[in-house]
């Protein structure tokens, strides 16, 4: 375990390390993690959170959650709130992919009745969604409807006939956010993106079977308000963000605001934490291109559900809506927002970064959809491909502890590079598929850097958020079939 | 080969370190990581050419850009490159012809579609004989 001089344990899973730790930290720095999982974390995770901790305007605690681990300036798994007037945008604070994300689909399907198809409704959805290096969607834009559906996200989708009415009000935001600038976003970005609206990418990106694991159904009435009404029934999860374009929006404000911190007077211990004022030209700037960054990802896993109804209806011969094939929910768990939050006794609006953090506001909140207001935020934490995946829910311990954030996934443990010399794509593809799990990947390679192996034990990142109080557990879902970019 | 691939410096994503003589044989040595990153190069066949001019202030940012037009390549027009003809002048100015072809999933040996160039521990610095730079990939 890494020796971090002046750690104190607040509580059984919470860890703090004061400002006197490092030079420059304006705020301490809190770990949620296990002795078990703070003992595997790597030395970046430390650093990375007090150098958080030491930006401009950062308010109250610069946090890493149980998931965490070494990033590009900020952790994976990191958290951080900034005063509007005095704080900062950090590009490294959301990450290149901006607003990847989960969303959970439901099914009224059961085990049973999926799992002769499984094959058959792997293989279709690999053809229907391209994954992989340099596809194109199957969404063909003008750059005037690109722009739209940079503003406009989701609501955007269901208007041109690629989603059902209840599917804006089930995502993050109502699926979009505002705010996006489209001035504000390169021709390369664009270019990158116009091309791969309707597509997965690659690296720990994947669209799954899953079925509700009976052994594991937490709370089955709470899970009765998301339709999940059996313990074996069927889910659909898919992970991917803002594809080529959000990378290049992070590639370009990089390069911007590697420049403007001189302007600034910021002095950051790492590039990757380059930074602008948030009031600043370059500050908003950023803001409004990050933000159709977020629309676009929410756009292009709302038309891979629109594939997934398709796909779903021609194997079980039935019409989606008899399926009934609704969206649970959609998380970001790559971006930043303005928020309402209480800090010192009184509300006030925050930037609030989450990088590999998702949301977890609690009961009451208005900003969750009509239908699960009063019982707290669905927060879907994505695994790895062999080890399943957790449906949550938000608490009002969250809005006090955390900024209404909790962790996004297992997180990894083993470089890409590492894991591909230990491991052979498809002798792991052969042992998935004798453990019930099909999965179906655009590159054997890519597979062997996604083994499970590789992450760290999610059901103990899970149980610690609970534990922390900072989210509850609904479901445990398992793998049955698998499409990996 | 130029270059190596690092296994303990970025868990979720690739780093590699690249060492030349000259300037020339650092961005080239880049590229042609980089490109091993998405593709297996050997199944890559030069059919076509593009030219790439990147100005930047610094050999640093130099080499970013450059890296990142290979990307922006992939990515906007399909495009994966065998060979890569650099010229640097001036630490600041680079031209660069690429050759290669189309992507084809059908004789392509895919491996990661790359995200980004990122900063963490990126630049080209002085070593024992010529050049080092360092890059890691977000993927």
């Amino acid at each position: 375990m890494v020796e971090i001089t002046g750690m104190k344990q607040v509580s059984e899973v919470v860890w703090e390390i004061p400002t006197s730790y490092k030079q420059g930290m304006v705020v301490p720095a809190r770990i949620y993690a296990t002795k078990k999982l703070l003992g595997g974390m790597d030395r970046g995770v430390f650093e990375q959170v007090t150098n958080v901790a030491s930006l401009p305007g950062i308010l109250k605690y610069a946090y890493a959650m149980a998931d965490a681990h070494w990033g590009y300036g900020f952790p994976i798994g990191g958290v951080a709130a900034f005063d509007m007037e005095k704080g900062v945008i950090s590009p490294g604070g959301i990450g290149f992919d901006v607003n990847c994300g989960m969303r959970l689909i439901r099914t009224n399907l059961r085990f049973a009745e999926v799992k002769p198809k499984v094959k058959e409704l792997v293989d279709l959805l690999f053809r229907l969604v391209p994954a992989g290096v340099g596809v194109k969607g199957f969404v063909n834009v003008s750059q005037s409807q690109f722009e739209e559906i940079m503003r406009f996200g989701v609501k955007w989708c269901a208007e041109n006939d690629y989603g059902w009415d209840d599917d804006v009000s089930h995502v993050e935001e109502g699926g979009f956010i505002k705010g996006a600038d489209p001035s504000k976003v390169s021709t390369q970005a664009s270019s990158r993106g116009i091309r791969q609206l309707g597509t997965l990418g690659s690296g720990n990106h994947y669209l799954e079977i899953q079925v509700v694991d009976p052994s594991r159904h937490f709370d089955p009435e709470l899970a009765k308000n998301f339709g999940i009404v059996h313990p074996d029934q069927v889910l659909v999860m898919i992970h991917c963000g803002s594809r080529g374009f959000g990378h290049q929006i992070g590639s370009d404000y990089l390069r911007v605001f590697d420049g403007a911190m001189k302007r600034y007077g910021i002095n950051v211990r790492d590039r990757e934490l380059a930074c602008a004022p948030f009031t600043s030209k370059e500050g908003g700037d950023y803001y409004g291109a990050m933000v159709c960054a977020a629309n676009m990802a929410f756009a292009n896993r709302q038309v891979i559900v629109h594939r997934v109804r398709e796909a779903f209806k021609k194997v079980f011969h039935r019409e989606a809506e008899a399926l009934d094939l609704h969206i649970i929910y959609d998380v970001c768990h790559n971006v930043a927002k303005s928020e309402k939050h209480r800090l010192n006794g009184s509300e006030k609006e925050l930037l609030v970064h989450r990088k590999g953090a998702t949301r977890s506001f609690g009961p009451g909140h208005h900003d969750i959809p009509a239908p699960y207001r009063q019982l707290g935020q669905p927060v879907i934490i994505g695994g790895s491909m062999e080890t399943g995946s957790y449906l949550l829910i938000g608490t009002a311990k969250a809005m006090e502890e955390t900024f209404g954030s909790t962790a996004h996934g297992s997180g990894r443990t083993m470089s890409r590079t590492a894991a591909k010399k230990q491991i052979r794509g498809n002798e792991l593809q052969r042992s998935m598929e004798s453990r019930g799990i099909y999965v179906k990947a655009a590159t054997m390679d890519g597979l062997a850097e996604e083994a499970g192996v590789a992450y760290k034990d999610i059901s103990e990142v899970v149980e610690t958020m609970s534990i922390a109080g900072i989210s509850k557990k609904v479901v445990a879902l398992r793998p049955i079939g698998n499409i990996k970019g | 080969m130029p270059y190596r691939f690092l296994s303990n410096v970025a868990i979720a994503d690739i780093a590699y370190e690249v060492r030349s003589r000259d300037v020339g044989g650092i961005f080239e040595g880049a590229a042609i990581a980089l490109t091993e990153v998405m593709v297996d190069r050997r199944t890559i066949r030069p059919r076509l050419k593009r030219d790439v001019r990147v100005t930047a202030e610094d050999i640093d940012r130099l080499l970013y850009d450059f890296l990142t037009e290979i990307i922006i390549l992939k990515d906007a027009d399909s495009l994966l490159f065998k060979e890569f003809d650099v010229s640097v002048e001036g630490e600041k100015n680079l031209h660069c012809t690429l050759k290669g072809e189309l992507i084809d999933r059908s004789r392509h040996r895919l491996r990661n579609d790359v995200k980004a160039v990122t900063m963490h521990m990126f630049g080209v610095k002085k070593a024992k004989k010529g050049l080092k730079a360092t890059v890691v990939l977000d993927i």
